[in-house]
């Protein structure tokens, strides 16, 4: 036996769900059937997710500024009871944008969350997080804004105290283009669902 | 028809990533947690059939991960304000288990960061090889392998630290002369 193995067989005895005893086979079968019969249909390439972004494409056209500069720091402040994220706005030239897609914010986003603001103090807008669609753990999300910034948003455009947004990032920096915004914001909510 | 093999092919997952997720959430979580974190686990799983990959387990675990902590995140903000009451009125079953509990062990795990003990449990309760730990983590198979096998070395560092046979667990007390 080599050392390893003398540490994994110590862990597995106190393993916590060793004396679980496994679902009777008629519980499988209900857990199966509520599963695939109680939620909502299963993905689909077409059809909504298209429909979507043809109805976004139109507001991303009046969206303008906004960068490439997604290069921006992220850091996580470690305290075993809120875990903060600081995310920063993109800020640059004026841009085109091209309709969101399911892919490009599965695959460009390396953190996205819902989360209501909680406070604004200056250019720092603190979220308390709901619910992490992807990423790390966090509890609260600070994100940097600079003046206008927050205007690529979809919605109102704006952080407001108590509204509740979705926020994607990458390395540390907010993905606007349709890909961030108010939590109500026409097709936002289907995007996340879809995505993560 | 594609409707149906969606469904064979869920059919014939869906057991196997029960039984496994069940046993991953008794690891971590309250009964009443895991059951729910389970059903929503099983519903990504099903939603999203065209993303699983052949290695299943591993992405399973990663969902259930996630969806454990966001059922934990809003626990957490409840727990915060009843956070004397639990004191008072502790979990179930955590002294009665069938197995007299491993103090050291638990204790020696209890010294390592969070995440790194987590590695550990990947490893040995959910038997995952490093490249399949990272894909729950979401980090490298470098990273993962890396990490485990230094996480190892000091589990075993604070294993010796905390008691062998005649050992000093008190010398930390005093000061050396």
């Amino acid at each position: 036996m080599t050392e390893d193995d003398d540490l994994r067989s110590r862990l597995r005895r106190a393993d916590p769900a060793a004396s679980l005893a496994p679902l009777a086979p008629d519980q499988t079968s209900r857990l199966l059937e509520e599963t695939m019969t109680t939620t909502v249909s299963p993905r689909v390439s077409t059809g909504r997710g298209r429909r979507f972004a043809v109805l976004v494409a139109a507001a991303l056209v009046l969206l303008a500024g906004g960068g490439t500069s997604w290069l921006l720091t992220r850091s996580e402040v470690g305290k075993p009871s809120a875990v903060v994220v600081s995310l920063s706005m993109p800020d640059g030239a004026p841009r085109k944008c091209v309709p969101p897609t399911v892919e490009v914010l599965a695959g460009g986003a390396d953190f996205a969350f819902a989360g209501t603001v909680t406070g604004i103090a200056g250019d720092a807008v603190t979220l308390s997080v709901t619910h992490i669609y992807k990423g790390a753990e966090a509890d609260e999300v600070r994100v940097a804004q600079t003046p206008g910034s927050s205007e690529q948003m979809l919605g109102s455009g704006r952080f407001e105290t108590g509204q509740k947004y979705l926020i994607a990032s990458s390395a540390g920096g907010v993905l606007t283009c349709g890909y961030s915004g108010e939590a109500d914001s026409l097709g936002l909510q289907d995007l996340y669902e879809n995505a993560f | 028809m594609k409707l149906d093999g969606r469904r064979a092919r869920f059919e014939a997952l869906a057991p196997v990533v029960i039984d496994a997720v069940r046993r991953y959430l008794a690891r971590r979580t309250d009964p009443a947690t895991a059951d729910d974190v389970l059903s929503e686990t099983l519903v990504i799983c099903w939603r999203r059939l065209d993303e699983v990959p052949a290695d299943y387990l591993p992405w399973a675990y990663g969902v259930a991960r996630r969806c454990l902590a966001n059922a934990e995140r809003g626990r957490r903000r409840q727990a915060r304000l009843v956070a004397r009451i639990a004191v008072l009125d502790p979990p179930r079953g955590v002294l009665d288990g069938p197995v007299p509990p491993d103090g050291e062990l638990a204790a020696a795990l209890s010294r390592l960061r969070d995440e790194d003990a987590e590695l550990l449990r990947l490893w040995a309760w959910e038997d995952l090889a490093p490249a399949q730990i990272a894909l729950v983590l979401g980090i490298s198979a470098n990273a993962a392998s890396i990490r485990l096998h230094r996480v190892k070395q000091r589990l075993r560092e604070e294993l010796g630290k905390s008691g062998p046979p005649g050992g000093h667990e008190q010398s930390r007390e005093g000061r050396r002369p």
